[in-house]
């Protein structure tokens, strides 16, 4: 391989499994701590809260980026496609069921069966995140096929 | 865009693989590039131009 074009990282299968371990290792221990630690009433659990996932985020983030600048230019424009048209089109379609129980006649409902606030805005936002991951994955997929 | 990349290759008797290794390059990306389906950033055109041994217009055809 020309040494100018190599990726700027480790690559191949074993970096690949070593980042899974790693990143399931730091979000174990990030789970754990939380658990163990930010159980604390008051402003300590908060912080504790915080900071521990405040951590692990930079640990991802940083991985992120390592990753990133392994791949190619046609893999990041991939990702690129699939992260503005999949992951806005799975947001839309997200955003519509979950405007449509906001607003629609048992949106009352949600108290009464013991959601609290942070409970409705958790299940909020992990909707959402579930609805652009599948729509990002659909179009990582259709962007690689029609390039083939 | 039309290109010369894969009479090229076998020109020179490479797989898909030699070529994507010699240009940093995923096989998947080397795939889409034959296939004129996607067109190469400038500075990897200048790579596969160098790889090659071409100036850049005798590989790529514009349509």
């Amino acid at each position: 391989m020309d040494p100018a074009s190599r990726p700027k990282r480790p690559f191949g299968l074993g970096t690949y499994i070593l980042l899974i371990v790693g990143v399931t290792i730091v979000g174990g221990v990030a789970g754990a701590a939380r658990g163990l630690l930010g159980d604390h009433p008051g402003m300590i659990g908060l912080a504790v809260t915080a900071g521990v996932m405040s951590a692990a985020m930079a640990i991802a983030f940083a991985a992120c980026i390592w990753w990133w600048r392994g791949i190619d230019e046609a893999a990041r424009e991939a990702h690129k496609w699939a992260w503005w048209w999949g992951g806005s089109g799975g947001m839309a379609v997200g955003a519509v069921l979950l405007l449509t129980l906001t607003f629609g006649d048992d949106a009352s409902t949600s108290a009464e069966v013991g959601f609290s606030a942070p409970d409705l805005v958790a299940g909020g936002m992990w909707t959402i995140l579930l609805f652009q991951l599948a729509g990002y994955s659909i179009a990582w997929a259709v962007w690689w096929l029609k390039h083939r | 865009m039309n290109n010369r990349l894969k009479v090229l290759r076998a020109e020179r008797d490479w797989s898909q693989a030699d070529l994507a290794d010699r240009l940093g390059v995923s096989r998947q990306t080397v795939n889409a590039l034959e296939t004129g389906r996607y067109d190469p950033s400038l500075p990897l055109a200048f790579r596969i131009a160098r790889v090659f041994e071409q100036p850049i217009e005798a590989i790529f055809i514009a349509e």
